[in-house]
């Protein structure tokens, strides 16, 4: 009983889970410029870089292009 | 009864399978896109905010304005209006229709975005997905092997 009641706490863990993929058309959202990582304004995402960049000595690496729609 | 619940959740993860080469088209998805019998269709699946898209109906419209292929479009746009705003900036005259449902795009359940699918005599012949350069002679190319 008491394993019972342990598996189905356990199994209980797993409610909020989803098996479902996004599918790309589901994707408008994720595809909007405020997504962008850095956010949505350019000015502030390369300053920030080029902070990040002198402080650390080293750049690259800090995004992928696309928008999301799963295109080439 | 473990088995029989079981045996359904896997069974459930293959009931929408998506439409590849040598696939039929479903009889309700021909009707809602209008095909005909014995024609070669082209079906772009697009949206406004697909950037790849934007890059490549222009020259599907210029394949569709030489009478190449007969060219439908699939907007799925949350917003209908998005997806109109959208045809009306390129200047698109094919005919494109708007799946609010997603009644359409899930019975194709394409990969990737631009998707486009050649249908003849109701069975998928070809697939493309995603952005390819210079589309407009790849589709005249596929046209002329389908012929």
């Amino acid at each position: 009983m008491r394993s019972f009641i342990l598996l189905s706490l356990c199994l209980s863990l797993f409610v909020g889970c989803s098996f479902k993929n996004v599918k790309p058309w589901q994707k408008e959202s994720l595809a909007k410029p405020i997504m962008q990582f850095g956010g949505i304004h350019e000015a502030v995402s390369k300053y920030e870089g080029h902070v990040y960049y002198s402080k650390e000595a080293a750049r690259g690496g800090s995004g992928v292009g696309g928008g999301g729609c799963g295109c080439n | 009864m473990i088995k029989k619940t079981l045996s359904t959740l896997l069974l459930s993860t293959f009931a929408v399978m998506a439409l590849e080469t040598g696939d039929a088209v479903p009889q309700a998805i021909q009707d809602e896109l209008k095909l005909q019998a014995n024609q070669t269709y082209v079906i772009d699946f697009f949206a406004s905010w697909c950037k790849s898209c934007k890059k490549e109906l222009p020259l599907v419209e210029k394949v569709a304005k030489e009478n190449v292929a007969n060219v439908i479009g699939v907007n799925v746009d949350k917003k209908e209006e998005d997806g109109k705003k959208f045809v009306s900036d390129l200047g698109l005259t094919f005919p494109v229709i708007y799946d609010n449902d997603k009644k359409l795009v899930e019975a194709f359940d394409p990969m990737g975005f631009p998707a486009i699918y050649y249908v003849k005599d109701g069975k998928v012949v070809n697939v493309i997905f995603g952005a390819v350069d210079d589309i407009d002679e790849q589709i005249k190319k596929d046209m002329q092997e389908l012929k």
